[in-house]
């Protein structure tokens, strides 16, 4: 598929601004962005793994 | 002294941020012309990309009036080709029967293509014509403004929501939300997983575009650049100017190709997403 390679970058970018979100709600900066970036990064990774192997 | 290349480092930097400037209408900056509130109009990319929905539905309601089965003009081969492309592409990917589907794929193709095509035309000119009437900055080509393809990533993001919760009813929606990518014993990560995909659905089709659309104009503007800053001396003309001709010509013809695949990314994107909206089952 084409957007493969910003799904990576945009959830990860997505995951910090909701961790950012959450932050300022709870006031608890930089817990939940580092934590919601990882978690996005590993979604990207297996949002593009399971893309790529769709396809063959 | 330096104050002569300081003033030409500086006429540099000015030049390329004057181009980058929206006309800005509202809550702006007197000195930058950047939005500061909520209401800030960019009047500029407003005006350009009303006006270029207004030559799509003026020329299609100009050929709608003279259609013809027996002799089709060219420019109607030409339309038909268009919209049987984009046919072919929705029954392709998309799953669902919606008949809303194929007609706002074809806007959004069309429509985003015009307004990146107003890239290719010579970054000074409109500028420069509207410098003459008395408007100070003028950013001509729509998807280079965030505003623009933000907002239209966004519609389609309401329009993802909206299918979602239709096809899929509120529990079934909520149901992805809480499933969805590790099974029912880790629904606190799953409920983030999900948020942080949806998110990052409206964010890389708007960022996508307006990235690769805002680094093409730059190149444009650095090419410009190079008959203006680099020459010294009459003579200078004689090799710095055909440089520019011959890179300005090789980025418009890159830059054709780059602005017919954003349009096309943008429009088969949106198709996908909508069309996982359609799926009932996971």
């Amino acid at each position: 598929m084409i957007g493969v390679g910003t799904i990576l970058t945009s959830m990860i970018v997505a995951g910090f601004l909701l961790g950012y979100a959450v932050d300022s709600w709870l006031d608890s900066r930089p817990i939940f962005m580092l934590v919601f970036a990882g978690l996005g990064a590993v979604g990207g990774f297996l949002k593009v793994y399971k893309l790529l192997s769709r396809d063959i | 002294m330096s104050a002569e290349e300081h003033s030409s480092g500086g006429g540099t930097v000015e030049y390329i941020q004057h181009h980058l400037t929206n006309l800005c209408v509202g809550d702006c900056d007197p000195v930058t012309h950047k939005a500061v509130g909520f209401w800030a109009l960019h009047v500029d990319t407003l005006f350009f990309s009303v006006m270029l929905g207004m030559v799509i539905i003026l020329t299609s309601w100009r050929l709608g009036r003279s259609l013809s089965l027996d002799a089709p003009s060219g420019f109607q081969n030409f339309v038909e080709s268009i919209i049987e492309f984009v046919q072919g592409q929705v029954k392709d990917t998309f799953p669902g029967h919606n008949p809303i589907i194929a007609p706002l794929a074809l806007t959004i193709f069309v429509w985003v293509w015009l307004m990146n095509f107003m890239d290719l035309i010579p970054v000074d000119l409109l500028p420069l014509l509207a410098g003459a009437v008395g408007v100070n900055h003028l950013k001509a080509v729509p998807t280079t403004d965030l505003n623009t393809t933000m907002a239209m990533s966004l519609t389609v993001f309401g329009l993802i929501l909206f299918y979602n919760i239709k096809i899929k009813g509120p529990v079934g929606y909520m149901k992805v939300f809480l499933f969805h990518p590790f099974g029912k014993f880790f629904i606190p990560v799953n409920i983030v997983m999900t948020l942080i995909e949806e998110l990052a659905k409206p964010l890389s089709l708007g960022l996508r575009l307006f990235g690769n659309l805002f680094a093409g104009e730059l190149v444009f503007l650095l090419i410009a650049l190079i008959g203006g800053t680099l020459v010294v001396g009459a003579l200078g003309y004689l090799f710095w100017f055909p440089l520019q001709v011959v890179l300005d010509l090789g980025w418009l013809i890159f830059h054709l190709l780059v602005i017919t695949l954003q349009a096309f990314i943008f429009m088969v994107l949106t198709l996908v997403y909508l069309g996982m909206a359609h799926v009932e089952d996971h």
